[in-house]
């Protein structure tokens, strides 16, 4: 599981290590990766809307 | 899962016809064309390179028709006062310049690409829903014949601008308003139908051993965009029915004397109108993805990097909506947050941009047309990103916002950004299309004169914008006259000159050079393994998909 | 030819984009607010950003287009991917952005704060004009533009001023804070003054605030920046900013004048001086849509000459004018125009363009109604 998010983390940030990425392509579910990527995005909408939070106070 | 299909019903008789005399030579070649012929031909066919072609033409008129709009309006602000158009008109015309390119031009013109490319590039003999795509494609013309005639009704045609904000779009609409939600309804259903047809076809009549990570990027991007369509689709088409409501069923959605909310109508449009400039614009990266690595003769990159950026783009989008109504009086949370999506959105976008020139970077290049005209992508764009960039800083967007600052901006995305890339891929794939090249020369007029016309028209916006120019007027004070000529004259320079890519293209159609099957030296994808021009129907058998490693 | 000069002159700017964002009238003015300034500060310094950026970008790209090229004989190299490269490249811009939203963050907060203002002005957005009224103070007017409809025709020679003129200017007092709250009678509309770094929309529904304190006097232009229609372009916004002292005074001759306006309710009016008013008032406020000559627009803007069903309901006449129509465009006038005014735009109306049905409005009758 743990895996799957630093892969997801990565594809956000853009940039993977091939070998990592064929792994994930060829051992992971889609389903799984799907998921987490929009777990993921939630999380970096709540997490900068904090961020605005704070900032505007 | 496989849901269990109905037997196949051969389509034809082969005793029905036998191919119609196509008029170019080799077109036949495998001769089994069935069904009528003449204009029946075309009304009832559903066969992808067939309707890519009927959509392609028809972006293609709607983009001189929308020009012709575009260059009324230019024509009005070539000097001060009122000359040509009354305000009545003048409003009318930029609304339906907006609406026909963005919706009749643009959209139509990636699904033409897509219909004659998709199929070819993943090894599909035709597009999965046929019969849909005839559909789709035949709602366009219905739609927009619809949408021009309100100009002749009584009232005029609709003014509000592209974004039609209610309560100007509504209650205080002209009544032709009505015909103008039907005709955009159409238009989105056409739209809706051709991205499930997209993504039916990519996800299911790949050729055997083309994964999802060795697909083309134009189909990667086409994929990611049909997606977009289908979310955002149905939330215009909602908006606009609430405009219908208001308009004639007496609802208060958008009308505050009846506890309505004209903001709410902004935040709906923008929710379906910010993904939708991404609409226009992913799949123009595909297409530059794919001809940079070709007349570079080198591999892209990161073809990975590319797609996750492109993933990217399009969750953030859905993120940024509000970063066009930073002057509406949202709550400081609301702008400090759309501030921050937005500027995060330039990341991904930055690293495509850096990817085409790390393709560039020691390749071997040569500069056919269409590799001119990516190469001016990369740089335009660009710059229309520098003015998104200024854009996204929303203490700064005050002064900016509703300005031609911002026309500029998007144009220059737009243009030079969307439009060029459509002209790329049809200089890039006419090979293809026609079994001829393109004439280089005639190409390179087209491209010299649409560059420096882009630029003299869009360029100077950016600085009337800034010394105080508001969008939308129809006349202007007199220290923004030097610039709004030289707008003026552009315009007009690069109008003419699409009667060059007319021109090119109908020579290319009628002859020329003859192409081979892979047209380009360094072109790679499966559309340059079937023979150019590329018969009626394509690799009925499904090729083997060789991935190339490393 | 002066025009042709200044295309020139625009082709060479394109080419020569640094210098000229940098020259007058090209660029953002600098304003005459704090926050203008700083909203200067961080568009130039996000611009040179982008040149920056742009000059490295471009730079790479038109080295590689002329050193690589195939005429040349450039064989292509085989590398793709390198995580190390794709990993600044992505960081780099992250960090810029960081760096961008810290000062923009707090030059927005400081635009938020619009607390403890020394005075309160209602803007109201109005097609195609904007209506002022000084908070507790019983003083408002509409601002209408000034521009002769001859300089727009071409008939006579543009002044200088084109189309950023008004009748009446809203007038400010410098180092006060003054506290703006925007709404419209209508569609939506937006206020912007560019030297002042005020844009707002106006919406109908919504109060919005924003605020400024001028630092110098003079007189500063903007334009209504939200497509609201017809005279969307003819919608000028001019703030006159003077010293305190003299601002204090304008005050008070407003508002004696205000006095005597609203002590006119009590008297008896007469014929003629209704006329004359009304017709002020309806060629100032009705004219944009009903036209000067009351033929209207139809079918939006219905005709008011000659128009039997306006001329035999008085009452229904005199409420339209002061409650509007709900679902159509007509808006209220109850708190833009006086009774007064109200009175004698209806008088007017009843009576001119051989509508002549002799009717007399009193403000008495308008302000019974009113309460």
């Amino acid at each position: 599981m743990w895996q799957v998010i630093k892969s997801v983390l990565a594809a956000f940030f853009g940039v993977q290590k091939e070998q990592q990425r064929k792994k994930d392509f060829e051992e992971g579910r889609p389903m799984t990766f799907i998921i987490v990527g929009l777990l993921m995005a939630l999380v970096l909408v709540v997490g900068i809307f904090l961020l605005a939070t704070t900032a505007a106070e | 899962m496989a849901p269990k299909l109905p037997p196949q019903q051969p389509l034809q008789t082969p005793a029905e016809q036998a191919g119609d005399g196509a008029a170019t030579a080799g077109h036949v070649n495998e001769g089994y064309h069935h069904g009528p012929s003449g204009l029946m031909r075309w009304l009832l066919t559903t066969n992808h390179k067939e309707i890519g072609t009927l959509y392609l033409i028809f972006s293609l008129s709607m983009f001189f028709i929308g020009g012709i709009f575009a260059l009324v309006v230019r024509a009005e602000l070539f000097q001060p006062g009122l000359q040509l158009v009354q305000p009545e008109f003048f409003n009318q015309m930029t609304t339906m310049h907006g609406l026909i390119m963005v919706f009749g031009a643009v959209m139509p013109g990636f699904v033409g690409l897509a219909n004659w490319m998709i199929p070819l590039q993943v090894g599909a003999p035709d597009m999965a829903l046929p019969r849909l795509n005839n559909f789709s494609f035949w709602l366009l013309p219905v739609a927009f014949t619809l949408l021009l005639s309100t100009l002749l009704m009584p009232g005029g045609g609709p003014n509000f601008g592209w974004t039609f904000y209610a309560p100007l779009s509504t209650t205080y609409a002209p009544p032709s308003t009505t015909f103008f939600i039907l005709s955009l309804h159409i238009a989105g259903i056409s739209s809706i139908l051709g991205a499930i047809n997209i993504i039916a076809t990519i996800l299911n009549l790949r050729a055997p051993g083309m994964r999802m990570m060795d697909m083309p990027l134009f189909v990667w991007t086409w994929l990611i965009t049909a997606f977009l369509l289908i979310a955002v689709m149905p939330v215009l088409a909602g908006v606009i029915t609430m405009m219908l409501m208001d308009i004639n069923f007496g609802t208060s959605f958008f009308n505050a004397a009846g506890g309505g909310d004209p903001v709410m109508f902004q935040h709906i449009f923008w929710f379906f109108g910010h993904p939708e400039v991404y609409i226009m614009i992913l799949p123009a990266f595909g297409i530059v993805s794919a001809i940079i690595p070709t007349f570079a003769r080198k591999r892209l990159f990161g073809y990975a990097s590319m797609v996750y950026a492109t993933s990217s783009i399009a969750i953030l989008s859905f993120l940024v909506w509000a970063h066009h109504m930073f002057a509406v009086g949202l709550p400081l949370v609301a702008e400090l947050f759309f501030m921050y999506t937005t500027m995060l959105i330039a990341v991904p976008t930055g690293v495509k941009v850096f990817n085409w020139i790390a393709t560039l970077f020691q390749g071997s290049i040569s500069f056919e047309t269409p590799m001119l005209f990516a190469l001016a992508f990369v740089v335009l764009f660009t710059i229309g990103g520098f003015s998104g960039l200024m854009l996204a800083i929303a203490p700064a967007d005050f002064q900016y916002h509703d300005t031609y600052f911002v026309v500029a901006h998007f144009h220059y995305v737009l243009v030079p950004g969307a439009v060029f890339a459509i002209m790329a891929a049809v200089y890039y794939w006419l090979p293809k299309w026609t079994g001829h090249y393109p004439n280089e020369r005639l190409g390179r007029w087209h491209f010299w004169t649409s560059v420096i016309g882009v630029n003299l028209t869009f360029f100077p916006m950016h600085f009337s914008g800034l010394a105080g120019m508001p969008r939308r007027i129809p006349d202007y004070a007199l220290q923004f006259a030097d610039f709004n000529m030289a707008s003026s004259i552009g315009a007009l320079l690069f109008g003419t000159s699409q009667l060059l890519f007319v021109l090119m293209i109908i020579k290319c159609v009628r002859g020329g050079e003859k192409a081979p099957a892979k047209a380009w030296e360094g072109a790679e994808d499966l559309e340059w393994t079937v023979p150019s021009p590329a018969p009626l129907h394509t690799f009925d058998t499904p090729p083997q998909f060789h991935h190339r490693e490393g | 030819m002066r025009n042709l000069a200044g295309v020139v002159a625009a082709i060479g700017g394109s080419v020569w984009l640094t210098r000229s964002a940098l020259a007058d009238g090209w660029n953002m003015p600098l304003g005459v607010t704090d926050v203008s300034r700083d909203i200067h500060g961080l568009h130039m310094t996000i611009f040179w950003i982008c040149v920056v950026i742009g000059i490295v970008v471009f730079g790479v790209m038109f080295y590689s287009l002329f050193r690589y090229r195939r005429s040349r004989g450039a064989k292509s190299a085989h590398f793709h991917e390198n995580t190390t490269v794709e990993v600044i490249w992505t960081a780099i811009p992250l960090l810029i952005l960081i760096g961008m939203a810290l000062p923009a963050t707090a030059t927005l907060k400081e635009m938020y704060d619009a607390e403890d203002a020394d005075l309160d002005v209602m803007v109201t957005g109005q097609q195609w004009r904007w209506h002022y009224e000084y908070l507790g103070e019983d003083v408002s007017f509409i601002s209408n533009m000034s521009t002769p409809r001859d300089q727009i025709d071409g008939a006579a020679a543009k002044g200088e001023n084109y189309l950023l003129e008004v009748d009446q200017p809203l007038v400010l007092p410098v180092d006060r804070k003054v506290r703006f709250l925007l709404t419209s009678d209508d569609v939506v509309h937006s206020w912007w003054v560019p030297e002042l770094a005020v844009k707002q929309d106006a919406i109908p529904g919504f109060v919005n605030e924003n605020w400024v304190r001028i630092e110098e006097p003079g007189t500063y232009r903007g334009q209504c920046t939200e497509l609201c229609g017809r005279d969307h372009g003819f919608m000028p916004v001019v703030v006159e900013a003077v010293s305190p002292e003299e601002f204090d005074t304008w005050l008070a001759e407003r508002k004696e004048a205000a006095a005597r306006e609203a002590s006119g309710v009590d008297r008896e009016w007469g014929m003629d001086e209704l006329m004359t008013r009304g017709q002020k008032v309806y060629e100032s406020v009705c004219a944009s849509c009903h036209q000067v000559d009351g033929s209207g627009n139809p079918p939006v803007f219905p005709a008011l000459a000659n128009n039997p069903t306006l001329m035999e309901e008085r009452d229904r006449h005199i409420s339209t004018v002061i409650n509007g129509v709900s679902g159509a465009p007509m808006p209220a006038f109850n708190s833009t125009l006086s009774p007064v005014e109200i009175a004698a735009v209806v008088t007017y109306e009843r009576n001119a363009w051989g509508n002549e049905t002799g009717d007399i409005v009193q403000p008495s009758e308008i302000q019974s109604q009113l309460e």
